[in-house]
This record gives C-alpha cells, structure tokens and sequence, in this order.
C-alpha cells in the first residue's frame, strides 16, 4: 500500500464529515458516500448510527458493496432494519443528524437540483430525480454535499434551473423564514477542494487536493468564488482508512463516480510520525 | 375488501382489470422485487395512457415508457443508480415531452398514501416550500395548523387504482410474505382500490404463516404463480438481480430502434411469461439463485 487513487482519498475525506454518535443517512446510487460512512464507522466514529440508502439497515456488515443500493448483501450483519415509513419519520421529525447529498446542479448556497437541466416542459437532461432529498433536506441537522463533477464547469452554477434539495436559502427565503428546523450544508466536498458555508450560507474554499490550485477551482465555478484565508492542503488518508475502503469496496463501485481523468490522479502513502 | 377463498387466476386474466389510463402503483424499488411479469404482460395487452407512481425505480418504469404505456410520471427517482445510469426511454419521453413529469418525493408520497388509507381529504407535510417541487404539482396546497399557526405544504391523498406487486411467497387467498425492505408495498396495499400479486411461488397458508405475513389477503384482488417473475430485477430470499441484463437493457434502451427490439424479442412474445423464461434460459436463473452458496459466489454476481 505504497501509493493510493483519487477515489479512495475522496472517499476517506468525506467520511471524515462525520462526527461520532452522529445517526447518518446516504442516498441511494451513492457509493461514494455509501464507502465513506464505513470508513467512518471503522475508525473515528465506531458509535454512529449507520443507516444503509435503500435497505435502511442499521449498522450492518456487508460482506462487499454492490452496484445497486436495494440488495440483501446490504443488510448483512444488521440486528434491525427500519421501515420505509420509519425511516422518513426519523429523518422528518429531525432525529437524524446527517445526509448525504449531490446533484447535478449545486448553487453557492447548497440548493441542488437532481430534476432536470434546462426547462423544465422539455429538459436538455432529465435526470433521475431526488428520492426522498426533498423534504428531507429540509429537517436533517446537518447536510454534507458532494460532487465529482465540479471540473465539467457545469455543475457548480450560479442558480440551479430547478431545486430539487434545499441549501441554506432559496429565493422564497432562508430556513427561518421557512420555518426549517434542519442546519442546511455544512461540507460540501468536490473532486477539486473542500468548502463549507459562511454564516450567510455561502460556499467557501476550505482546503485544496495537492494537485489542484485555487485557479482550476475559480475556473470551473460558476460564481464567484469565496476563498477562506486559512485554505490549506486535504490531510492525507491514513493507512487504516485505506484499508477500510479497500476492503469493503473490493467492487470498486465507488469509481463509477468518476471521470477516468480523475481516477488516473495518484498519490505517494506518508507513513505517519512516530510517536 | 377482497374476500374471495381463491383469487388465483392467469396472468393476462388478472392483469386485464388494468384499464387505459389507470393509475399503477409499482412495488418494489431500484433493483429489487420490481414487478416485472405484470410489466411485460401490460404491455403485451397494449396498455395505454398509465399513471405510475412509486418511490425510487428503474427497469419497470423505463420499459413501460419504452413501450409507449406511460402518459404520467410520479415517481421519486427513475435511474440505474451510478452504475448503469440515467433511465434512456424515460429520459427520451420526459425530454421530448411526450410524459408530464409529476416528479415527487418519499415523503410526500408516503403522506398521500397515509391521507388515502385514513380516508382523509389530505394532510400537512413538512418540507416543499422553497423547492421547485409544486410547479410539478399545482394539486398541491398550504394549510395553517390551527394550534401553533405554522404554515406547512397540504397535499391530497393518492389513491392508485391498482397496486401491482410482486412476493416471494403468497398463497391461494392473495396474502403476501415479503423480505425487507417492504419499500411502500405496505402503503400502496392499503391505499390502493386493489392489489394485483404474482409471486415466486404459491404456498400453503400454514407454510406462509411461517415466513410472516406482510401484506394481508383481503386487499388482494387477484395472485398469480409466476416463477422469476421479478426478473431481471432480485426477489430475495430467492434470487439476485441479473445485472447483465439490466445493462444489456439499458444498452438498448439508449435508441428508439433498439428499444424496439429488445421490446420485440424479450416482451411481445405470443408465448408469454413461459416464453420468455424459455428465452432468458435455466442457466441464467441458476446463476441468480446461486447467490446464497459463498460470498465469493454473491460478489461474482455483480462483477
């Protein structure tokens, strides 16, 4: 395990958005964030509350992940599997803690639209929709956002044509005008840097990947972009989170994400200090 | 109430209750338990002009749509999740407007089906406001809750005229053993005006009692014994799902011709359901029942 890809470095990156005793939700069609709360659970976070996207299975052991969210091997090892309806009651009553979410178009204030793009009487793409993001985004303490796609230069926009999921404000209002009780974004992790919100609700540069500059981030945003002033470098993956992610993705499903472009980025393991 | 002591009857017999324009709850989800037999036998009676509504779904949608079926979309997701993709027939349709999108949400769907089983005129959800989510639904309304003055999205109850489901396990008077998760199969039973079943295979109530009963008899209206009749999608504990052919589906569902072929030679078979699981062969199936023998075995499914 002398050197490690992109993905499994993103992977560990987002699960390190995850805080201990969090109760915390992926969607469905997201290995990435799927892999990421394994990681979590296996190493900084062994007492959070583990729900599976499709399967709502607590805190299971599947033996590999599959490339379908809804499949048994994902309830593997778990003591209990919530309803559908106790699930989503859980989540809209505000009794979980964190999501994962993405889209393929994300605003500065972290409203994302997984509808369509373009009009919506006839969409240039009409993507697949948002699951139960919907209203759920809107009571769920914390949200953390991802993309693999901010280089496209088209997911990172200044309005989404539709929001699906909604970030800190929209143009009805921000959460306390609508009377949400949910905390909105709080990461939002790219394949170019990391960004969290400032108190207006606005995405910030937080921390830059090695081989990617403040630059390339500006370039394939679609606003201007907000630089916090301690920006600094993502902390590399340590060993045991690699392992982790090499062993309950031996499908290596979270690459489907990916460009090959990014899937190509490679870098060297740092053996950790001693002492 | 479906009270009759023996609701089996063939496919094409309870399928025909299926009228031009009904609204069709699909159970199920994504890959698993999608009720494919019922799909491929609407379509062979030329189906027209459906309402389908669901949560998050994939080949049962998209095949309707390919076949022409659809007039209105109300599902939460229609997709092949990050592996396979974006649904082709459904994303052609909804982008050339030939399907009103009525695109929904989980939530919102499970509260009108929760406002359809209580009886009532509707209920409050929390969440909508702020999102995009009415101009796909001017049915939607708002409410004032009279004892705190919170004002919360109001939304009518959705009473499917058919659920159509697909179980494990069922007997003779149409009650249902399903493995977890149950989606909204629960939902749409009881919301629903009737339930069309086909199941892996008929039991001895004595036998079904056993597993578990999940959905009970009496909002049955018709169960039929159709073997793999979820396929390509999983009906655990009995099968996985065959991702070979979902993505050889997918891969022709991406051109209108091609669509048509796949249509032609895996779903208008004059020969039905038999035909068809002549077709898709005995090896095939032993491989998607082989999923219980090893890990190795289960993980080999879906490399």
């Amino acid at each position: 395990m002398s050197d490690y890809s992109f993905d499994e470095w993103y992977v560990v990156r987002l699960a390190r958005t995850i805080t201990d005793r969090e109760v915390v939700f992926h969607g469905f069609g997201s290995p990435c964030a799927q892999v990421a709360m394994y990681v979590a659970k296996r190493t900084h976070a062994p007492d959070m509350m583990l729900i599976e996207g499709a399967m709502y299975a607590i805190n299971p052991d599947p033996p590999f992940i599959p490339p379908t969210s809804n499949d048994s091997s994902l309830k593997r090892g778990a003591a209990y599997s919530m309803r559908f309806e106790e699930f989503f009651d859980a989540a809209i009553r505000g009794d979980v803690d964190r999501m994962f979410l993405s889209g393929g178009q994300l605003d500065p204030y972290g409203n994302t639209n997984v509808t369509a793009v373009g009009p919506l009487e006839r969409p240039k793409v009409k993507l697949g929709g948002g699951g139960g993001g919907c209203n759920i985004s809107a009571t769920i303490q914390r949200l953390t956002l991802w993309t693999t796609r901010h280089r496209s230069g088209r997911t990172l926009v200044a309005e989404c044509d539709f929001i699906t999921d909604i970030g800190h404000r929209t143009p009805a209002g921000n959460r306390a005008d609508l009377g949400y009780t949910g905390g909105g974004p709080q990461w939002l992790v790219t394949e170019l840097g990391v960004f969290d919100y400032d108190d207006d609700g606005r995405m910030r540069l937080r921390e830059l990947w090695p081989d990617v500059t403040v630059e390339q981030v500006r370039d394939a945003t679609g606003f201007e972009l907000s630089v916090a002033d301690d920006v600094c470098e993502v902390v590399p993956p340590s060993a045991a989170e690699l392992a982790v992610v090499r062993t309950i993705d031996p499908l290596g499903v979270r690459r489907s994400e990916f460009d090959p472009l990014e899937l190509a980025r490679r870098f060297e393991l740092v053996p950790a200090p001693a002492g | 109430m479906y009270l009759s002591p023996d609701k089996r009857v063939d496919l094409a017999t309870a399928v025909s209750h299926v009228r031009d324009g009904s609204m069709v709850a699909l159970g199920g989800g994504l890959s698993a338990r999608l009720p494919m037999a019922i799909v491929r036998e609407l379509i062979r009676q030329g189906r027209r002009d459906l309402h389908v509504v669901g949560s998050a779904h994939s080949m049962d949608v998209d095949l309707l749509v390919a076949a022409g079926a659809v007039a209105v979309c109300e599902e939460s997701y229609v997709g092949f999740e990050q592996d396979l993709g974006l649904a082709p027939a459904y994303r052609r349709a909804a982008e050339s407007g030939t399907i009103t999108l009525k695109e929904s949400c989980c939530v919102t769907i499970l509260t009108q089906l929760r406002a359809a089983e209580m009886g009532l005129p509707f209920l409050p959800v929390r969440g909508i406001k702020g999102t995009d989510m009415r101009r796909l639904h001017p049915e939607y309304a708002e409410t004032t809750c009279p004892f705190t003055g919170e004002v919360l999205v109001a939304v009518p109850p959705l009473i499917p005229d058919f659920a159509v489901i697909h179980a494990p396990m069922g007997d003779m008077f149409g009650n249902l053993f399903l493995e977890q998760p149950y989606v909204l199969d629960e939902r749409f039973a009881g919301a629903s005006t009737a339930v069309i079943a086909t199941v892996d295979q008929i039991v001895s109530t004595d036998t079904l009692v056993e597993r578990g009963v999940t959905i009970p008899g009496y909002f049955v209206q018709a169960v039929v014994e159709v073997p793999f009749g979820a396929h390509p999608a999983s009906s655990y504990p009995n099968y996985a799902y065959d991702r070979p052919h979902m993505a050889q589906y997918v891969k022709a569902a991406s051109k209108p011709e091609t669509a048509e072929a796949y249509l032609a030679e895996w779903v208008l078979l004059p020969g039905g359901e038999d035909e068809y699981r002549a077709k898709v062969g005995p090896e095939s199936f032993a491989r998607v029942s082989s999923w219980s023998e090893s890990i190795d075995q289960w993980k080999g499914l879906f490399e």
